[in-house]
């Protein structure tokens, strides 16, 4: 027994005196956190152990959807241009050596998908990762989007520079080619606020995931953008670029949407089934009496207040997830989103794809054409002197 | 935000009010103002006188077996005693106050003069459908405000066709249950002319118990009068500020779900506002019928009736919420 008393004492006396001896070592600060300096191979090998170790644990119970899905990709592609691209790089893109300098350096992204799977890629873009620089998704609720970005980097390893350029900007070939330009505002295409990289600007958006702003209210648009830019409108793709824009660049957007007219035909990504869309427009013009459901066109139709959005040729995918972002009450912490959230809790699922589907077959809307003369655009906001 | 809560507590404060009133009369069914409900009062009085002698009899008994010598209480034991208090007096008593009972229950209806006005009601989930027909045919709604002439038998066809709800006016009759799938009907009839409220009697969701009407009761030439103004369709605004009330209305969506009559609003989801400002309240008897009332019914009907199935329009500014209820109080 004394033996073991004995033994059980040292035990403890030696574990304080390592507890003391890391503690007097992070007391001296002798420990170099320059980021100049690469980790020791040991500590390198331990902190890749451990991140690897918590993000298979943490992502054990994560099921995902179908990423089949080209309107997935090509959204995540856009969010990716912006969000993360500045960082991790892109197809035929440069290494910004600034980004070179952080430990850990972050990792190209084409690899990645392949060191990673689907369920854990979705959870380190959801939450980041402590220590690395990789921030959390900024809507914690819209895993509808962090899906988007997942479905998008398990397709980047095939994609070419250009078919890259052509998802995640638009145009393959787009790059400011004046010199000029380029000095006084910098290489613009990579902007983050560049709205024409997901929603065109006078043509159909290429994932119908993306709403058509060409044609839109214009009190409508720069409603949605400052919901976005408050957060009451929950979003990880569009609140980081609304709180980008100044009140007098939301009204010059909104205007510029309002205006632009959609020369292309609607053409919608799904095939159009007639039943279903007759289905949609006896709802859309009657509404539904059992369940409470409003008619819609009495708010969306042509007699609507402007501050609600048109919803003609608008994509049937975009307006079955915003019904569905509805029914789990993301949208509704505005006066405007508790309308429609209460209406959309009222639409059985089949009833929301009916609807948009007849939305999605009325040709598209015309450009809104103002009585007054809207007065020119102030030139440059308080920050341009 | 102490204004907000001050608001709220008087929001929640009114119905008690309400309910208070009720034992002063306007819901009291022990304060009848025509004869189907002095029926019900007049039963209820002789049941309780009936109960109430009974009690004092037992009682009596009671205290003779206890307190009384052996010799004057024996006579509890006997047979004859048995037999006439245990078996003969329950028979006779409960069977006439049965028969009394269906007597005056059935009483009613059936001695009622012909040619009764008809209103039909439907129950909503949480108001009243009132619909009032011409000779013609020809139907106007309202909706939780009943108005009744002095004097007439009153025919009200009663329906649902969502959950079972009950009609129950108490000063003016006994309650009848709306079934969904099936017509039930009621007569009534007012001898003195006043406001009355009623309550729905059978739970049926959230707002149950916020989910009242008004009755009013007429002279004839008024009702008359009344009912030529019910079948005209809504006034139209005559200021700037109703004009534009009437604009929001049209175009903030209010017309999916609301009908006023001579507008493009044809909803029938919820009341029919043709003539929302004559009635007496709104948000079915929840609150008084004024221009503040109505705007705060638009934006917090949620914090006033939680669970009512219109969503809240916190949407409008300032002066364009006072243009809106303007018009809607307008329409008288």
């Amino acid at each position: 027994m004394a033996f073991v008393g004995k033994s059980l004492l040292a035990g403890v006396g030696v574990a304080l005196v390592l507890a003391l001896a890391v503690l007097f070592f992070a007391w001296s600060g002798l420990y170099n956190v320059a980021a100049s300096q690469p980790h020791w191979a040991l500590t390198r090998w331990f902190l890749d152990f451990g991140l690897r170790r918590s993000v298979e644990t943490h992502s054990a119970s994560i099921t995902p959807p179908t990423l089949e899905d080209k309107n997935l990709v090509i959204l995540g592609a856009g969010h990716f241009d912006g969000g993360c691209a500045p960082c991790h790089g892109a197809p035929g893109g440069h290494n910004d050596p600034i980004v070179d300098r952080m430990l850990p350096a972050p990792p190209e992204l084409n690899r990645a998908a392949s060191n990673w799977s689907t369920e854990q890629l979705f959870w380190i873009v959801k939450h980041g990762l402590k220590f690395t620089g990789m921030p959390a998704w900024v809507a914690q609720q819209r895993d509808d989007e962090v899906w988007a970005v997942v479905a998008f980097l398990r397709a980047l390893p095939q994609m070419s520079a250009s078919q890259y350029r052509l998802f995640a900007i638009g145009d393959p070939d787009a790059r400011p080619n004046d010199g000029a330009e380029i000095a006084r505002n910098g290489m613009t295409m990579e902007a983050l606020t560049r709205c024409v990289r997901c929603h065109r600007g006078d043509a159909q958006p290429k994932s119908a995931l993306v709403p058509r702003l060409a044609g839109q209210s214009q009190a409508y648009v720069e409603r949605a953008l400052r919901d976005f830019a408050s957060g009451s409108r929950p979003s990880g793709i569009m609140e980081p670029i609304a709180v980008a824009l100044d009140a007098a660049a939301i009204t010059a957007l909104s205007e510029y949407y309002a205006r632009a007219a959609d020369p292309a035909p609607s053409a919608t990504p799904i095939a159009p089934n007639a039943d279903q869309i007759a289905r949609g427009k006896e709802i859309a013009t009657k509404g539904v009496a059992e369940s409470g459901v409003p008619p819609c066109l009495v708010c969306h139709g042509d007699t609507r207040a402007p501050s609600f959005p048109k919803l003609d040729g608008q994509y049937a995918p975009y307006i079955v997830g915003q019904i569905e972002i509805w029914k789990r009450g993301l949208r509704k912490k505005s006066g405007y989103g508790a309308i429609m959230g209460t209406i959309a809790s009222r639409l059985t699922d089949a009833q929301a794809r009916d609807v948009a589907a007849y939305f999605a077959s009325v040709a598209a809307p015309t450009a809104e054409r103002p009585e007054r003369p809207i007065p020119p655009p102030r030139r440059g906001g308080p920050r341009a002197r | 935000m102490r204004d907000r809560k001050r608001f709220l507590r008087i929001a929640r404060a009114a119905p008690a009010c309400v309910l208070l009133a009720g034992c002063e009369g306007v819901q009291s069914t022990l304060a009848p103002t025509g004869p189907q409900a002095q029926h019900v009062a007049q039963l209820f009085w002789v049941m309780v006188a009936g109960s109430g002698a009974i009690v004092l009899v037992v009682a009596l008994l009671t205290a003779i077996a206890l307190f009384a010598p052996p010799r004057r209480r024996a006579f509890l034991a006997g047979d004859t005693v048995v037999l006439a208090g245990g078996l003969v007096f329950p028979v006779v008593t409960l069977s006439a106050l049965l028969a009394y009972g269906l007597v005056m229950v059935g009483a009613g209806p059936g001695k009622m003069a012909a040619s009764p006005v008809r209103i039909e009601v439907a129950g909503e989930r949480w108001w009243w459908r009132v619909v009032y027909r011409d000779d013609a045919g020809s139907a106007v709604e309202s909706a939780n405000e009943l108005r009744i002439p002095l004097g007439r038998a009153v025919e009200i066809e009663l329906t649902s066709d969502n959950v079972i709800h009950s009609f129950w006016a108490p000063k003016l009759a006994g309650k009848l249950d709306m079934i969904p799938g099936r017509k039930t009907a009621l007569t009534l009839s007012a001898e003195k002319a006043g406001v009355s409220r009623g309550q729905c009697a059978e739970y049926c969701g959230g707002a149950h118990a916020l989910m009242a009407f008004d009755v009013v009761a007429m002279p004839q030439n008024e009702y008359d009068e009344w009912r030529l103004r019910e079948f005209q369709p809504a006034r139209e605004p005559t200021t700037q500020e109703t004009r534009e009330g009437k604009a929001l209305f049209l175009s903030h969506g209010c017309g999916a779900c609301h009908t006023i009559r001579g507008t493009p609003a044809a909803g029938r989801l919820g009341p029919d506002l043709t003539h929302v400002g004559g009635r007496i309240s709104i948000g079915a008897a929840i609150l008084a019928t004024n221009e503040a009332s109505i705007a705060r019914w638009i934006t917090h009907n949620q914090d006033i009736k939680p669970g009512n199935l219109m969503p809240a329009f916190d949407i409008f500014s300032g002066s364009e919420l006072l243009a809106l209820s303007r018009y809607l109080a307008s329409l008288r």
